[in-house]
C-alpha cells in the first residue's frame, strides 16, 4: 500500500519556488531517500510532508490523508527527525522523554525507547551535555516514541560517530521491515545507498532522477582506478580514460570488470604495474557527482 | 483542529514543571511578582495605615503583577521556544496547536493565581488588607484577566524579533498597567482627565475593577454582577482581539531571512 503520495507538489516562499513539480511515492515498509545538494528543496518538501507547510499546487497524501488539512491525524501515526529543532536543555534525557511519551497515544516504555536509540547510559544526563551526534540519537528516540506508521528522517545520522550510525542504520531498517514507511534525506550517500530501495535526486528544486537504487546504480558507468604508469600518457591506455586526478586515472565504462582485465593484460605485456587499482561499480556518488557536473543524460534521467 | 482537555492539561503541565525550573522565570515572575505584590501595600500600611490605602495599593500592584507573570512572562517563554525550534518540536507530536498554546496559558494562568494567592494570603497575615467581600468575583478577576492577558501576550510574540528584546519589548505595557492602575502612585491625577479614561480601557483596568467590586465593602449580588458586567465585557473584546491576532499573525518558527 501507498504510504505517501506526492504529485506535481510545487512550494515557493515569497517569489522563490524552492520545490516544482515533484512528485514520488512511498510504499509501506519501504526506505526513500530524497537526495540532494543544500537548497535543493529536500526539506521543504519534507515539510509540507509533514503538515508545517501548505503545497502551492499538486496533491500530497500521507496514508491518505493531506497533512495540512488533516495534520493532528496524520502526525498521530507519524514520526519527524526534524533536521532542526530544540530540545528543553536543563531537562534530563529520560524526562525528556517521558514528556513526549505524554505528547502521542500508545508511546512505546522509555526504556525501549532509549534503548532503541542507544542511549540506555545517557538516561540521567541533562540534555544541554549531549553531544550533536547525542541529541541526533534522542531525537531519534522521540520520532519513533509513538510507533509511527510514517517516518520521516531529515538528515539522521549527522553529527553521529561511526558505531552510532551504523545502529541508527539497524533501527531504520527494522522499523521498515515491521512495515513503517520511512523517507530519508541525506548527505550521507553511502546511507542511502544501503538503505534505501528507491530514491529520488533533487536538484534546484525538481526531481533530476529517479527510481529503484540498484536498478539505476546498474545502469550507470562504473569506475576504474590507478596510478598512471611512469612514461605512459592516459592516450596510450586501451580504455578511454575519464579523468586524471593528481597521477590517478580514472576510467569510466559500463563494465569495469572487463575494463581492469585488459588494462591489466595490456599493462602486463609491457611488464608495467597498475598501483593503487580499485575496479567498483557505479555508486550513488557517482551518480550524484555526475548530475551535479551537468553530465545527466536529461534533465530528467527517469530509471524505473 | 481541535482541543483536547487530556492534551490541554498534559502540557499545562509540563510548562508547569519547566516554570519552576526556569530561573528567568523565577527572579522575575514569582520575585517580582511576590515582592511588589506584598511589599508595596505592606509599604503602605506601615507608613499610612488603613484599609482603603492598604486596598488601593494592593489593586495598583495587582494590575502590574499579573502583566509580569502572564503578558511578559508568556511572551519571552513562547519567544525563545519559537526561536529554539521547541514550538516546533511539540507540533511535530500528535498535540494539536490550540493545545500547545492553550496548555501553556494554562499553566501561566493557574501559576498567576497561585502568586496572587500568596500576594493575599501574606497581606490579609500582615496588613489591615480585609478578605474580599465576594471572594469568588476576586478569583473570576484574576483568572479571566490572567488568560486574556496571557492570550495578548501570546500575540504579542508576532511583534517581537528574537529572544534577547522580549523582556525589554514587554516592559512597556507593565509600566504602562502600572500608571493606570495607580500602582505607581497616583499619577493619573497629574495627567489631564482623557488619559485615565483611555487607559481604563487596558485589560487591567478591567481586572482592577473587577476586584475593586470583589471587595467593595456594601453589595448584592445583583449589584455585583451589574459592577461586573462592564470590565468583563472588556476583556471579552480583548480576548477576542488577542485569539484573532493569535490567529493571523503568531509564527511557530523564527523568520528565515
Amino acid at each position: 500500500m501507498t504510504a505517501i503520495e506526492v504529485d506535481g507538489l510545487v512550494k515557493g516562499y515569497g517569489g522563490f519556488e524552492a520545490v516544482r513539480d515533484v512528485s514520488f511515492s512511498v510504499g509501506e515498509g519501504e526506505v526513500f531517500a530524497l537526495l540532494g545538494r543544500n537548497g535543493a528543496g529536500k526539506t521543504t518538501t519534507v515539510e509540507v510532508l509533514a503538515g508545517f507547510r501548505r503545497a502551492d499546487s499538486g496533491t500530497v497524501r500521507v496514508l491518505g490523508l493531506d497533512p495540512a488539512r488533516d495534520r493532528v491525524r496524520v502526525r498521530r501515526r507519524t514520526g519527524i527527525m526534524l533536521q532542526e529543532a530544540g530540545f528543553f536543555p536543563d531537562l534530563t534525557v529520560a524526562q525528556t522523554v517521558d514528556a513526549w511519551r505524554d505528547f502521542v497515544a500508545a508511546p512505546r516504555p522509555r526504556d525501549e525507547a532509549l534503548g532503541l536509540a542507544g542511549l540506555d547510559a545517557k538516561a540521567g544526563t541533562r540534555v544541554r551535555q549531549l553531544s550533536g551526534g547525542e541529541k541526533r540519537r534522542l531525537d531519534l528516540a522521540l520520532a519513533v516514541l509513538s510507533r509511527p506508521d510514517v517516518l520521516f528522517l531529515d538528515e539522521p545520522t549527522t553529527g553521529m560517530d561511526p558505531e552510532a550510525r551504523k545502529n541508527t542504520w539497524e533501527v531504520i531498517r527494522g522499523l521498515a521491515g515491521q512495515g513503517t514507511a520511512i523517507l530519508l534525506t541525506t548527505h550521507y550517500l553511502d546511507e542511502a545507498q544501503r538503505l534505501a530501495a528507491n530514491m529520488a535526486i533533487m536538484d534546484g528544486g525538481r526531481v533530476v532522477a529517479s527510481g529503484g537504487m540498484a536498478e539505476t546504480l546498474a545502469a550507470r558507468a562504473g569506475r576504474v582506478a590507478f596510478e598512471l604508469p611512469a612514461g605512459v600518457a592516459p592516450e596510450d591506455l586501451p580504455v578511454p580514460v575519464a579523468s586524471v586526478e593528481g597521477r590517478t586515472a580514472v576510467c569510466r565504462v559500463e563494465d569495469p570488470d572487463l575494463a581492469a582485465q585488459t588494462l591489466l593484460g595490456w599493462a602486463g605485456e609491457r611488464g608495467l604495474r597498475l598501483r593503487g587499482l580499485e575496479v567498483r561499480t557505479a555508486t550513488l556518488e557517482d551518480l550524484f557527482l555526475d548530475l551535479a557536473a551537468g553530465e545527466g543524460t536529461s534533465p530528467k534521467a527517469e530509471v524505473a | 483542529m481541535s482541543v483536547s482537555a487530556r492534551d490541554l492539561a498534559v502540557v499545562a503541565r509540563f510548562g508547569g514543571r519547566l516554570y519552576w525550573r526556569d530561573k528567568v522565570a523565577l527572579s522575575t515572575s514569582v520575585t517580582l511578582s511576590l515582592g511588589l505584590g506584598i511589599g508595596m501595600p505592606l509599604l503602605t500600611d506601615r507608613l499610612r495605615g488603613g484599609a482603603e490605602a492598604v486596598l488601593d495599593a494592593h489593586l495598583g500592584v495587582l494590575a502590574m503583577i499579573v502583566v509580569i507573570a502572564t503578558f511578559n512572562q508568556i511572551a519571552v517563554t513562547l519567544t525563545a521556544r519559537r526561536d529554539q525550534l521547541l514550538l516546533k518540536r511539540m507540533r511535530s507530536t500528535g498535540l494539536s496547536d490550540r493545545d500547545v498554546l492553550g496548555g501553556e496559558i494554562g499553566n501561566l494562568v493557574v501559576q498567576t493565581t497561585l502568586l496572587t494567592a500568596v500576594v493575599s494570603v501574606a497581606l490579609y497575615a500582615t496588613t489591615g488588607l480585609p478578605v474580599p467581600r465576594d471572594p469568588l468575583l476576586y478569583l473570576v478577576a484574576v483568572v479571566a484577566g490572567a488568560t486574556v492577558l496571557c492570550l495578548l501576550g501570546t500575540a504579542f510574540t508576532a511583534a517581537v524579533p528574537r529572544t534577547e528584546v522580549a523582556g525589554v519589548m514587554t516592559l512597556p505595557f507593565f509600566f504602562l498597567a502600572g500608571a493606570a492602575s495607580g500602582g505607581f502612585g497616583p499619577l493619573l491625577e497629574m495627567l489631564p482627565g482623557w488619559v485615565g479614561t483611555v487607559l481604563g480601557f487596558l485589560p487591567t483596568g478591567a481586572v482592577v475593577d473587577l476586584a475593586r467590586t470583589a471587595y467593595a465593602a456594601d453589595g448584592t449580588l445583583a449589584g455585583d454582577l451589574q459592577a461586573a458586567a462592564a470590565p468583563l465585557l472588556v476583556l471579552a473584546g480583548w480576548a477576542l482581539l488577542g485569539v484573532f491576532a493569535i490567529g493571523r499573525w503568531f509564527r511557530w518558527e523564527p523568520r528565515r531571512s
